[in-house]
């Protein structure tokens, strides 16, 4: 592989956690290879598909299209820290309920984005649900359920 | 992607310097997200990035000056370029245009500068800055030019920027009574690149068009200005015959390739209607203040 190496240093899931990088390598790649956690998976490998995505300082980002070495000191949450314990977040809950899911591959990806999606828009008409996900393809299909999904999680939200 | 040596500057001086006019193994990342799948693809294969990520946030703000001129640093990612109310007052065309670029995620990272500095002519905002005549502040190691956007594209991935430069800011001119629309035709899903995308802005005098900017991309090798069009609509009623006119003006003046999206053939023919229908969806908004 060769090529400069980085320390980075950032919070992942709420936890403070370092990592020894090569600066060409993306964000999905370190997150598999140094912390074993794969909810954020390459697909399309294009920002197309948002299979990869991961909330960086709160913001959606393609973490397959992110330099690793920008992660140095930010705040990163993947599908893996939005669960309080063993309870469930309002999404997954909602995407659960609904069946919202066939393969479950772009799940964790509509998941975060649904999350991100209802923090700037608490009651979204399914034009504005649909304009949101648009960059994330599910490839089973699951659409109406989906639409389904983000609303029950905005009424979960909602509830408290 | 193959390894690479980054450098992280925190002013954009510094980033300047680090650049080399001679050697275009080194070259700058903003936000990455064309930067990245060219290097995934292996088309560019990188010595050194200087990353713009850590430079004064000065260069990631948008406002409107006394004259009313809109001032966006090239650092700001298009999210929150379609986010600003400020941007929204001064050209709303830049906030419609922005709904169906691509999708939130590489909004929220993809930059004005990198946009731009990408010179890919498939891109949303070059026809339709051109039309809103704005223009770039462009610094290198020997200072600072200021370059009108239209003349920024230079061909296919090629613009008038040298290997030692960067695009500071990009300054959209006080629009006063002039209203502008882009119309993209897509022919995959809704926020794919275009096959087509039209820019037209008008000032308008009663029913009459007094003058007239029109700037296409994604047809032709680099964003452009279709001249003849303008001169088509300038000082022209606003009628079925001026519209009508105004896109075989279009259709006969650009010189159109095709590409994945759509052959040379159909594209003009995208042109020649889209044309009409642009100049026509701004004389539908009535006359309701700057749109």
């Amino acid at each position: 592989m060769g090529g400069q190496k980085k320390t980075i240093g950032f919070t992942l899931n709420g936890r403070r956690v370092a990592a020894d990088i090569g600066v060409h390598q993306n964000l999905t790649e370190v997150l598999q290879e140094e912390f074993g956690l794969f909810g954020a998976r390459e697909s399309c490998g294009q920002g197309l598909c948002g299979c990869c995505t991961v909330l960086v300082n709160g913001i959606a980002v393609t973490s397959c299209l992110s330099l690793a070495a920008f992660a140095d000191g930010a705040d990163i949450t993947t599908i893996e820290g939005i669960a309080d314990g063993e309870t469930l977040s309002a999404e997954q809950d909602a995407f659960i309920e609904t069946g919202a899911l066939q393969c479950g591959y772009c799940t964790p990806g509509f998941i975060l984005m649904t999350k991100q999606l209802l923090d700037e828009n608490p009651d979204p008409d399914d034009d504005a649900i649909m304009h949101y996900l648009s960059g994330n393809l599910c490839r089973c299909g699951a659409y109406p359920e989906i639409l389904k999904a983000v609303k029950l999680a905005a009424q979960k939200r909602k509830a408290g | 992607m193959s390894p690479f040596e980054l450098s992280e500057p925190q002013t954009l001086q510094d980033a300047v310097a680090m650049l080399d006019a001679s050697d275009t193994g080194i070259r700058p990342i903003a936000g990455g997200t064309a930067v990245m799948l060219m290097m995934k693809t292996g088309i560019f294969q990188p010595d050194r990035l200087i990353s713009l990520r850590g430079i004064e946030s000065r260069y990631s703000e948008v406002s409107v000056d006394d004259a009313g001129d809109l001032h966006i640093g090239a650092m700001t990612p298009l999210r929150r370029l379609e986010k600003s109310e400020e941007a929204a007052q001064a050209a709303p065309v830049i906030r419609r245009a922005l709904r169906r670029l691509s999708n939130v995620r590489v909004r929220n990272v993809a930059t004005l500068g990198g946009h731009l500095a990408h010179g890919d002519p498939h891109l949303d905002l070059p026809p339709v800055l051109i039309a809103l005549g704005a223009r770039a502040l462009i610094v290198g190691a020997s200072g600072e030019r200021v370059i009108e956007i239209e003349d920024l594209f230079r061909g296919y991935l090629e613009t008038a920027l040298a290997p030692d430069e960067l695009i500071a800011e990009v300054v959209v001119p006080a629009q006063g009574t002039r209203r502008a629309t882009y119309m993209k035709h897509t022919t995959r899903s809704a926020d794919d690149w275009p096959a087509l995308g039209i820019a037209v802005s008008l000032e308008l005098n009663g029913d009459e068009v007094g003058s007239a900017r029109v700037a296409i991309g994604a047809a032709t090798d680099t964003p452009r200005r279709l001249k003849s069009v303008e001169a088509a609509l300038a000082g022209k009623a606003l009628a079925d015959e001026t519209m009508q006119a105004a896109g075989d003006a279009a259709a006969a003046e650009a010189e159109v390739h095709s590409d994945a999206r759509g052959s040379a053939a159909y594209k003009r023919e995208l042109i020649r209607v889209f044309t009409r229908r642009a100049v026509r969806q701004i004389m539908e908004m009535g006359t309701g203040g700057a749109v």
